[in-house]
C-alpha cells in the first residue's frame, strides 16, 4: 500500500465514567446511554494510558461525565500518565474535588485542573444545571487556585446565559483567573436535541465577540480568554480535532476508541473497544479511525476545495447529525449544498423556549 | 527580573533530543536555544543571566540571541506560560 505515513497519536481524553450528579442540557454524553455498559476498570485504564503513551500521546485528559466520581481510578490514572512523561489535565464541574482529593492528585503529578460553571451566579446556574451546586464550584475554583496546579475556568454559552457574559468576564477577573474558556456550545449529544432551547440569537454571538475583544485588550497579559464561535454563525466549518485521526483519540467509560469525544454520534461506525483491540491498532488501522483520516474520502466541494488541509471539510459527526452521510460536507461551510439545515436552524429556531430535556443525575 | 515557567506548565525531553513544552491541554514544541532558555528559567536568573548562560552554549553569528530570548520570554509571559 502506498499510504502516506500516518502520525501517532499525542492526546488522550479518558471518559471515566459517564455519571454525573448535575444535568446540563448540553451534556456530551450520548443520548442512548441506555442500560449503563460495564465501565473499564482501573486495570483497564492504566494499560489504555499505558499503550496511549508508548505510542506518542504526551497530553492525557480526565473527563466525563464526571471524572472525580472515580476518584481512587483518576488518582492512579493521574499518577501512572505523569511516571509516563505525559501532561494531566482534569475536567471537571468539580463539586467533588475537596481538598483530600486535591492533595491525592497533586502528589501524582496532577498538571491543569479545568473547572466549569454554568452561570456567573447561583440562581441562574442552578437553572441551567438542574442542580444548586454553584456555590460549592466557587469553593472548589478558590481553593484550586492556591495551590502548584494550572487552572482554567470553563463557561458554556447559550441562550439562558448569553446575557451574563459580562458577569463571566467580571467574575473571573474577580477571581483572579489566569485562563478563561468561554465556549458557546455546540450541537452534539443533548444539546442537538436541545438546540431550540439553547441557539444563541445572532446579536447575543456578535456582541459577546466584541466584549471578548474588549477584555483581551484590557486584561492583556493577565487572563489569556478563548471564545469559541459557534460554527452555525459562521461562513467556514471549525478544523475539527485538527483532521479526522490526526492527533487525539478518546477512550469512553466502557472502553469504545473515538477519533473524537462526539464521533458516537455517527451511528453508522462501528468503534474499536480497548477490551477487544490494542490502540496501535485502534489508531492505525480501524475503519473508524481511517474512514475519514487524510483527504481521499472527500466528496466535492471538499475535494476541490483549498481549504481541504486547513479545514479537513469540518466535522464529521456534524455532517452526520444534520446529512445522515457522514462523509457529508459540513453544512456549516458556506460551500456545502447542504448549509440550508445549518442557516434554517440558525436564523429560525422552532422553539425557543427554556425547556429542555436533560440526562438523568446519578448520585454519587 | 526572575523568569520561571508558570504553574502546571512543564518541559519534556523527548528521545531524539528535542523538547516540548506542555501546557494546558497544548504543545509547544521548541528549538535548541529556546529549550535551553526555559531551562534556565528558574526563578533566579534574570533576561540578562539566561543570554549569558545561553551565549557559551550556542554560537550568535547574527547577534539576535538577545531580542529572541526576550521575544520568547514575551510571548510566553502574555500567554500565562512563564511569570516574571
Amino acid at each position: 500500500m502506498n499510504a502516506v505515513a500516518v502520525a501517532p497519536p499525542r492526546s488522550l481524553l479518558c471518559e471515566l465514567t459517564y455519571r454525573c450528579n448535575l444535568q446540563c442540557p448540553y451534556c456530551y454524553n450520548p443520548l442512548d446511554l441506555g442500560r449503563p455498559k460495564e465501565e473499564l476498570t482501573g486495570e483497564e485504564w492504566l494499560s489504555a494510558i499505558d499503550q496511549a503513551t508508548a505510542l506518542g500521546v504526551v497530553q492525557v485528559g480526565f473527563s466525563g461525565g464526571e471524572p472525580t466520581l472515580r476518584p481512587k481510578e483518576l488518582i492512579a490514572m493521574t499518577r501512572r500518565a505523569t511516571e509516563r512523561g505525559a501532561y494531566t489535565n482534569l475536567i471537571t464541574q468539580g463539586t467533588f474535588l475537596d481538598d483530600a482529593l486535591l492533595d491525592a492528585l497533586l502528589d501524582a503529578g496532577l498538571a491543569h485542573v479545568q473547572i466549569s460553571i454554568q452561570a456567573p451566579e447561583r440562581e441562574l446556574a442552578a437553572e441551567i444545571a438542574g442542580t444548586d451546586v454553584h456555590e460549592r464550584k466557587v469553593e472548589t475554583l478558590r481553593r484550586v487556585a492556591t495551590r502548584d496546579v494550572a487552572l482554567t475556568l470553563n463557561c458554556v454559552l447559550h441562550r439562558l446565559n448569553h446575557d451574563s457574559l459580562p458577569d463571566v468576564l467580571a467574575f473571573a477577573e474577580r477571581e483572579g483567573i489566569r485562563r478563561l474558556e468561554l465556549a458557546n456550545v455546540q450541537f452534539y449529544g443533548w444539546a442537538y436535541r436541545n438546540r431550540g432551547a439553547l441557539m444563541p440569537s445572532r446579536d447575543q454571538v456578535m456582541r459577546g465577540e466584541e466584549l471578548v475583544a474588549a477584555a483581551r485588550e484590557r486584561l492583556r497579559g493577565r487572563m489569556d480568554i478563548t471564545y469559541v464561535l459557534p460554527d452555525y454563525f459562521e461562513e467556514l466549518p471549525k478544523p475539527c480535532m485538527h483532521g479526522w485521526g490526526q492527533l487525539a483519540l478518546t477512550v469512553t467509560p466502557d472502553g469504545r476508541v473515538l477519533p473524537c469525544p462526539a464521533a458516537t454520534s455517527i451511528t453508522t461506525l462501528a468503534f474499536p473497544n480497548v477490551r477487544e483491540s490494542t490502540i496501535e491498532d485502534a489508531w492505525y488501522a480501524s475503519d473508524a479511525f481511517v474512514r475519514y483520516r487524510g483527504t481521499a474520502w472527500m466528496p466535492e466541494p471538499c475535494r476541490s476545495c483549498d481549504r481541504k488541509e486547513i479545514d479537513f471539510g469540518g466535522c464529521r459527526c456534524q455532517a452526520f447529525l444534520l446529512t445522515g452521510d457522514g462523509a457529508a460536507t459540513d453544512p456549516a461551510c458556506a460551500k456545502s449544498d447542504r448549509h440550508d439545515l445549518v442557516a434554517a436552524y440558525r436564523d429560525a429556531s422552532p422553539e425557543r423556549d427554556w425547556s429542555p430535556r436533560r440526562p438523568e443525575p446519578a448520585a454519587r | 527580573m526572575a523568569h520561571k515557567l508558570a504553574r502546571g506548565v512543564r518541559l519534556r525531553r523527548e528521545a531524539d533530543g528535542s523538547t516540548l513544552l506542555l501546557v494546558p491541554e497544548g504543545i509547544v514544541e521548541l528549538n535548541e536555544p529556546a529549550a535551553a532558555a526555559l531551562a534556565l528559567a528558574n526563578g533566579s536568573r534574570s533576561t540578562d543571566e539566561i543570554v549569558a548562560a545561553l551565549a557559551e552554549q550556542f554560537d550568535d553569528p547574527d547577534g539576535t540571541l538577545r531580542a529572541d530570548v526576550q521575544a520568547l520570554l514575551a510571548d510566553l509571559a502574555e500567554r500565562g506560560f512563564v511569570t516574571s
